[in-house]
Formats: C-alpha cells, sequence, structure tokens
C-alpha cells in the first residue's frame, strides 16, 4: 500500500492544460535511469486526469498498475497516484488535507499562476511519506484499527478473568473442606478432654 | 330469523332500513355493505349493534385496504425479481430495480405502521365495548393473517435481494473475463457496468499484451510503459469517458463508504460496551465467590484455634495428673516401707 506521487495542479479550464503548482514523488523503488521517465509520465497523468475532472467532483482512474485519485475544488485540483490496495476513501480524505493544506498555506496566489512552478512545498513531501500508511489520513480507518485492537484486548482479558474463576471455585471447594475438617479436628480434642478417666 | 336475513320474501324490514340509516351515519365512510348483516341482526339494542358495527366496518374496511395493498407490493416484488433474474451482461436495468427496491421497501414498511395501526384499532375498540367473542377472535383472525401475509412477502423481498446481488457478483467475474482494465474500475461494488464496458473489451487484445509484457518484465518498467504511455491516452479518454457517466454514483459512493465506515465505528463501540457489562457481571459474580473464600478461612481458623486450646488444656490435665501420681507413688512406697519394717 504506497503512494507513489502527489500533486496539486490548477485544473483551468478545459481548454489549457493545467498547471502545476506542486509535485512530490516517490520514486526511490524504480531504477535509477527510470526516475526521471517516472517523473514525467506522473505529470503528464496528471495533467490529463485533472484537465478532465470536473469541478467539486472526485474521480478515481485505473492507469496500469496505479490508481490516479483526482479532487478538483474550485479549480484546484489534487491528484494522488496509488496503487490498487490504498483504500479509496484514505486517499480522497488525504487530496482534502492537502487542499486544506495548500489553501491555509498560499490563499489564493495560485490562481494567477501561468506556468509550473517548480519550487517544492515541503509538506508536501512530508505528507508523502507519512501517509504511506493509509491509517494516518483516514480517522476513520485508525480509529477503526484501535477499536479492533481493543476488541481482541477485552475477549484475552474475558477468558483470564474465567480462568479466574474456575480458580476460584476450585479454592472455594478447598476452603470448605478445610473447614470441615478444621470442624472435626476441634470435635475430637473436645471429646478427648471431656472424658477425662486419667489413668 | 332466516327470512330476515335476506331472502326475497315480503317482510316489512322498515326498522331495519331506518337502522342501516343510522349506522351509516355514523360510520365516517360509506360502508353500507358491511353493516347491513350486523344492523340487521340488531332488534332491540340500536345503540351497541351500531357503534360495534361502526366500528367493525371500520376495522374490516381497514383491513381490507390493507389486504389489497400488500397483494399490489407482492405484485411489485414479483417484477422485481423478474427484472433480478435478467442476467444478461450489457442490459441491466440496474436502475429500475434501484427505484423499484427502493418503492417496495417504502410500501413495506408503511404496511407495517398500517398493521399495527389496525390492531391498536382494534385493542381500543375491545376495551370501549363488550364485543362478542366471536368478533374478537374473528379480527384476531384477520390481524394475523395480514401479519403472516406481510411477512411472506417481507421474506420473499430479502431473497430477490440476496438473488440480485449474486448476479451482479456473477456479472461481475464475467465481466473480469472478457476486460482487464475497465474490471479494475468495477472494484468498486456502486460503479455501474454500463454497456461502454463491452467497447473497450475489442480495443483491449492490442494493449493487453503491452500490459501483460509490463508486468511480466518487472525490472524495466518503463520502457514497456514509454509505448504504453501511447496506449494509455486512449483507453484514459475511454475511461475517463465512463468515469464521467459514473461521476455521480462515485461521489455517492465515496460519501456511502464513509457513511458505512462511521456505521462500523458506531456498531463495534456497541459491541464493546456490551463486552465491558459482561466483565463487570463476571468480576462482580467472582467476587461474591471470593467473600464465600474468606468467610469459610475464618471459620477454618477459629476451628482450629478451639481445638488447639482444648488441646492445650488437655496436655496440661494430664502432665498435672502426672504430677499427682507421684506423689501417690511416693505415698505408697512410704507404705510399702512401713509393711516391710512390720515384716522385718
Amino acid at each position: 500500500m504506497k503512494i507513489t506521487a502527489l500533486l496539486v495542479l490548477k485544473a483551468a479550464p478545459e481548454t489549457t492544460d493545467p498547471v502545476i503548482l506542486a509535485n512530490a514523488s516517490d520514486v526511490s523503488h524504480f531504477g535509477y535511469f527510470q526516475r526521471s521517465s517516472v517523473k514525467e509520465f506522473v505529470v503528464f497523468v496528471g495533467r490529463t486526469v485533472a484537465s478532465r475532472t470536473p469541478p467539486s467532483q472526485r474521480q478515481s482512474v485505473q492507469h496500469e498498475e496505479y490508481k490516479v485519485h483526482a479532487y478538483n475544488r474550485n479549480g484546484l485540483c489534487a491528484v494522488g497516484f496509488m496503487d490498487d490496495h490504498y483504500p479509496v476513501r484514505s486517499a480522497f480524505s488525504l487530496l482534502n488535507q492537502v487542499l486544506d493544506e495548500y489553501n491555509k498555506s498560499f490563499g489564493e496566489t495560485w490562481r494567477s499562476a501561468k506556468e509550473d512552478s517548480s519550487q517544492t512545498w515541503p509538506y508536501l513531501a512530508e505528507a508523502l511519506t507519512k501517509f504511506q500508511d493509509p491509517a494516518e489520513a483516514d480517522k476513520l480507518l485508525k480509529i477503526q484499527r484501535e477499536l479492533d485492537e481493543t476488541k481482541i484486548i477485552l475477549h484475552k482479558t474475558i477468558d483470564s478473568v474465567l480462568a479466574r474463576g474456575e480458580k476460584l471455585d476450585s479454592l472455594v471447594e478447598k476452603s470448605s473442606d478445610l473447614s470441615m475438617a478444621s470442624q472435626m479436628f476441634y470435635k475430637q480434642a473436645k471429646k478427648t478432654n471431656s472424658c477425662c478417666t486419667i489413668l | 330469523m332466516q327470512a330476515r336475513h335476506g331472502q326475497s320474501s315480503y317482510r316489512d324490514r322498515t326498522d331495519e332500513f331506518f337502522g342501516i340509516v343510522e349506522s351509516l351515519r355514523r360510520s365516517i365512510a360509506p360502508a353500507a355493505a358491511n353493516n347491513v348483516p350486523y344492523g340487521g341482526g340488531g332488534g332491540v339494542k340500536r345503540e351497541d349493534p351500531r357503534s360495534a358495527a361502526a366500528n367493525q366496518s371500520e376495522f374490516s374496511k381497514r383491513a381490507g385496504l390493507i389486504g389489497l395493498a400488500i397483494h399490489q407490493t407482492s405484485q411489485k416484488l414479483s417484477k422485481l425479481a423478474q427484472l433480478a433474474k435478467r442476467s444478461s451482461v450489457f442490459d441491466d436495468p440496474t436502475r429500475e430495480i434501484q427505484e423499484l427496491t427502493v418503492v417496495i421497501k417504502q410500501e413495506i414498511s408503511g404496511l407495517n405502521g398500517a398493521l399495527l395501526d389496525l390492531q391498536a384499532v382494534r385493542n381500543s375498540h375491545n376495551d370501549e365495548r363488550n364485543i362478542s367473542r366471536d368478533t374478537t377472535t374473528h379480527s384476531a383472525t384477520v390481524v394475523d393473517d395480514l401479519k403472516n401475509r406481510l411477512m411472506d412477502t417481507t421474506k420473499e423481498f430479502k431473497d430477490v435481494l440476496t438473488l440480485r446481488t449474486e448476479n451482479m457478483k456473477i456479472q461481475e467475474d464475467r465481466m473480469k473475463k472478457f476486460s482487464k482494465i475497465s474490471s479494475k474500475e468495477s472494484a468498486n461494488p456502486f460503479v455501474r457496468q454500463r454497456p461502454l464496458a463491452s467497447k473497450p473489451s475489442p480495443s483491449q487484445p492490442a494493449p493487453l499484451p503491452w500490459a501483460n509484457d509490463s508486468s511480466s518484465s518487472s525490472s524495466s518498467q518503463i520502457v514497456p510503459r514509454r509505448q504504453g504511455e501511447a496506449e494509455s491516452s486512449p483507453l484514459l479518454q475511454q475511461s475517463q469517458q465512463q468515469q464521467q457517466q459514473q461521476m455521480v454514483p462515485l461521489q455517492d459512493t465515496y460519501m456511502q463508504s464513509r457513511a458505512e465506515a462511521l456505521h462500523n465505528v458506531e456498531s463495534t463501540i456497541h459491541e464493546l460496551g456490551n463486552i465491558f457489562t459482561q466483565l463487570a457481571t463476571m468480576v462482580s459474580q467472582q467476587g461474591e465467590i471470593a467473600i464465600r473464600i474468606d468467610q469459610n478461612m475464618e471459620d477454618t481458623l477459629a476451628n482450629v484455634e478451639g481445638a488447639q486450646s482444648q488441646l492445650a488444656r488437655y496436655l496440661n490435665s494430664i502432665s498435672s495428673n502426672r504430677w499427682l501420681m507421684i506423689k501417690i507413688f511416693f505415698v505408697l512406697i512410704a507404705f510399702l516401707m512401713v509393711f516391710l519394717f512390720f515384716v522385718a
């Protein structure tokens, strides 16, 4: 489950190509010579998908072994390249977060961008590494996972409580036997003490 | 009496006629057909049978309406079953099926509510008046029959829905066999298989060897990808077309999956609450057991202490007796000495 790239684009009206505003990609698992071409591929497919995503719409496209998720919000489009196992919902919540962060840090300046910006946006790079695990991006997934773990722990607890119950039952039996025996002991002692015809 | 009940002999039935008119005026809606047998039997007591008749007519009218609605629902259900059984690959009436499903669900829930109302009405009527035993059993039987029919309808509905999901699964498998890429898009269960799905399949065999080659030669991924890029753009366009038509369901899908995840979380929390309650019960029960054990041990301690004191006393008495015995021996020996002195 990994993210290969995250892009933020300005989705211009249909005629022009979208303008890339930020780009972060993780190409470490490709060979050294293929990295640049992978980056170009990411740029190209990202532009294509973004130009075809209507405003305020989400979209997922399958391309070879990648799923490309795009979310266009008022002209600002976030595109993510994930593999097939990455849950769709987490992908979109991640794109939401990226867009919010971008709006917060850059405000409206992106509307005037006319060409691809070449500066890197550090938030995107660290988001890429942080959100390789879909649970980080999607709070719901995290909560569900923690709840499942808690449920497992509780099951174990109940098992051990049941074992404790069994041990307590055996203890009760033994203690009642002990009290019976001590009672007999007391009676015997009393009996030998009472008839004291001492020789 | 038989003549009174409808045979066309010359009988003065003016009183009965007036009685019918009265009961008609009392009941809210015209239900003359139901009133005739009851109105005819009311000789002296006009009041009770009339309002009882009014109640009875209202009850049977409602029961009739509910029965009719159940019949209509079962007819729609049979139509839905037919639609669901049609398992052709291309002509997928998903929209109609979904609409029908929603409509049937609404009708069933409405019928449930109406049936409950009917039962409440009958109970309130039974509390008000002393109706004969036969009437109560009759109304009870009618309500039970309607309930049974509604239950059967709901069961059939459920069966049809399961059949529909099975068919959809079979269709997806078949889709996968025909087209590799568009089937990956259909992994999302709410995405519809449009007739366009047939279009990529003839174009598939050309890119497919590319894709297969690219997957087989995993080391040199980029070289076939370069070649695949040229193919990917027409593919993307086709998939874009599909995506555009599936846009709204995808939005719904996103929201629906979020809603489903929330439901899951909620039910998990509920289960956790249950588990905690059970745990608390078990621990409190075991606490009681522990108290019992404690009491037993205290009893044992008391017994053993008492026994020990008894034995100590016993020991004392034994040892003290020895002292006495020594003294007695001395006295005896003294006597013996005296006897020896005497003899010797």
